[in-house]
């Protein structure tokens, strides 16, 4: 990460060093300080906040008695206290879930991407338009008619009908994203093998393909959250308790308070962590790619 | 890549590769069908069909129980729907829920881009923690917020306390349910505006705000020559994208108050989920689905003009 972050910032540094400029900035240094310190304590506060209530002890968590700074001592309980909510089935779902959803999304968007970037046909501009327009489509007003249609397909209540209804969804951003990375990579390189006789499938398996890894891997991480986030067909499709992923899993603990809420809170940040750490990582092509597939026409 | 509207380049020159002299030729036309079918009739089957399916179940009287034995009602659902006002104080509380999450995401998003493009000791820490939200799960966003909200141990109503203001039921007082959400919204989702802009703002070369310096212009009228007209296209774009994911939004305000307390978070994407899993009237869910289905259009066409309009005013 801190590499990352250094560099847009060496690249301007001598500029903004000559600059000095009173034009880059825009409040006054205590106005800033301040209103950067409001961001940060509304930007963090919940998130400590779960932190601090996974870390405490249930009886303090009523009548207002839960203390501002974390019980540290209680990291190493952490074990005992998730316990309690069968959360660990519940994730491994959840990977089964995200996993599914990235492969099959990805395999669709490498072929369409490739397509869309190196070939011109007939109803291209449809299929792209297709592409485009389905990411508008609002999940919740899909569900319904889903559920019918997967109610007479007897797909309902498995992970695989739940994989390929949430594909449907993941894969235009990827194609996207995917078409972008292709256009970038110059056409000489395929015509070189083009010209050695190379099959296009080999091509774009073996020649296209390992250069836009980069870019298959954002969409990877995209899909595979999008996945792991999803809640609304997942409590929509699946009703046993043992097939939830944890999106539903902790969703069943909001506004009931018989299971211990520091057991639930500590669920939830291992549900959480993960997304967290990944989305430092690679959250410059997360955000790029998002606005891509979106943007695009 | 960002947010620019990108020609692909080598629309053309592909299709001469030639796998092998002109009796190929067939597969040559055909081969790119080969590679985007997939993608295509997979979007048919799973996106496409069920649209087509949800305005048919719309004009049926179907019980949830029996998803394929709807007996046909004509516009049954649609007038009933027009003729009460629940399905406005849905739409109503669609258009309050979108207006105050975008206006309050791109305004304190655009703010702390603003600030965090200007050089200081531990800028990239409170980067980091400013971004966070974005990635937390919703699900867990909820059962944070939840807890920050509850009426009788929830720490909002601690912090409040020490200003003398009683204890107050966020989600469960109508007063509040719509600013409860939209806060719990704003958190979440600011922090994609702020990366875009961001981004944006740390591509404006450092040339301009020197020329402007020399000119002796002050921080506002820099702002207003040089960083605005820089940014605005981006603004305008992540502003219609927030607009479309907020009239979409469902697990937030579902989750906190299920479009309680009294209908007041009552979206539409909330109201079909209400109608076809609580009442399990999917014909009646149907209808709301595609009255908003409209809505979600009528903002795609928009977006898709204005994107149409500055393509062409870049080119």
């Amino acid at each position: 990460m801190a590499t990352q972050e250094a560099h847009p910032v060496t690249e301007h540094a001598p500029h903004k060093r000559r600059l000095k400029a009173p034009g880059k900035r825009n409040f006054s240094k205590p106005v800033r300080v301040l209103m950067l310190a409001a961001l940060v304590l509304f930007s963090g506060f919940p998130l400590y906040w779960m932190l601090n209530t996974a870390l405490s002890q249930d009886s303090e968590l009523y009548g207002q008695a839960q203390g501002w700074w974390p019980h540290w001592e209680r990291l190493a309980d952490l074990g005992d206290v998730i316990g309690t909510v069968p959360i660990f089935k519940w994730l491994t779902n959840s990977m089964v879930i995200a996993g599914g959803t990235t492969l099959l999304s990805l395999i669709f968007a490498v072929l369409a991407g490739y397509a869309l970037s190196r070939f011109k046909f007939y109803g291209k501009g449809a299929a792209g338009f297709l592409l485009f327009a389905t990411q508008m489509l609002p999940e919740a007003l899909l569900v319904v008619p889903i559920y019918a249609l997967f109610a007479s397909l007897g797909l309902l209540n498995g992970m695989g009908g739940l994989i390929l209804a949430n594909v449907a969804f993941t894969m235009p951003v990827s194609v996207w994203i995917i078409k972008g990375a292709i256009d970038a990579i110059p056409y000489e390189i395929e015509e070189a093998a083009a010209v050695d006789g190379c099959p296009r499938v080999t091509i774009l398996s073996l020649v296209l393909t390992p250069l836009i890894l980069p870019s298959i891997a954002a969409a990877a991480v995209i899909n595979f959250f999008d996945g792991w986030n999803e809640f609304l067909l997942a409590k929509t499709f699946i009703a046993e308790r043992d097939l939830w992923p944890a999106s539903v899993g902790l969703a069943s603990f909001i506004g009931q308070y018989l299971t211990s809420l520091n057991s639930v809170m500590a669920a939830a940040l291992l549900f959480t962590l993960p997304a967290l750490i990944f989305f430092l990582l690679v959250q410059r092509r997360i955000v790029s790619g998002l606005t891509a597939g979106s943007v695009k026409g | 890549m960002t947010l620019r509207t990108s020609i692909s380049p080598p629309a053309v020159a592909p299709t001469q590769i030639q796998d092998a002299p002109s009796r190929h030729h067939m597969w040559q036309r055909i081969s790119p069908y080969i590679y985007i079918g997939p993608a295509v009739i997979y979007l048919i089957i799973f996106m496409i069909i069920p649209v087509v399916q949800g305005i048919q179940l719309s004009f049926t009287k179907t019980p949830l129980v029996r998803p394929d034995g709807g007996t046909g009602v004509g516009l049954d659902n649609y007038t009933r729907l027009l003729s009460t006002p629940q399905f406005y104080n849905s739409l109503g509380a669609t258009i309050l829920y979108t207006a105050a999450t975008v206006i309050f995401a791109v305004a304190i998003g655009a703010g702390a881009a603003l600030l965090l493009n200007q050089a200081f000791k531990g800028r990239t820490i409170v980067r980091a923690i400013i971004t966070l939200p974005w990635a937390v799960p919703t699900v867990a966003t909820a059962l944070i917020f939840s807890w920050i909200f509850n009426r009788s141990d929830g720490v909002l109503n601690e912090v409040v306390g020490v200003f003398g203001v009683g204890q107050q039921g966020w989600l469960v007082d109508p007063k509040y349910g719509m600013a409860a959400v939209v806060l719990t919204s704003v958190w979440k989702v600011m922090p994609l505006v702020m990366l875009v802009v961001l981004a944006s703002l740390q591509s404006i070369p450092s040339e301009l705000y020197e020329a402007t310096r020399m000119d002796g212009a002050g921080a506002l009228e820099t702002f207003k020559a040089v960083t605005w007209p820089h940014i605005a296209p981006t603004v305008r774009v992540v502003t219609l994208l927030m607009t479309i994911w907020s009239i979409r939004r469902f697990e937030i305000i579902y989750l906190l108050t299920g479009g309680g307390p009294v209908d007041s978070t009552n979206t539409l994407v909330v109201n079909v989920y209400r109608q076809a899993f609580s009442n399990q009237e999917l014909g009646r869910a149907a209808a709301i689905g595609a009255l908003g289905l409209v809505l979600s259009l009528v903002v795609t066409v928009v977006y898709f003009m204005m994107e149409r309009r500055n393509a062409a005013k870049e080119a």
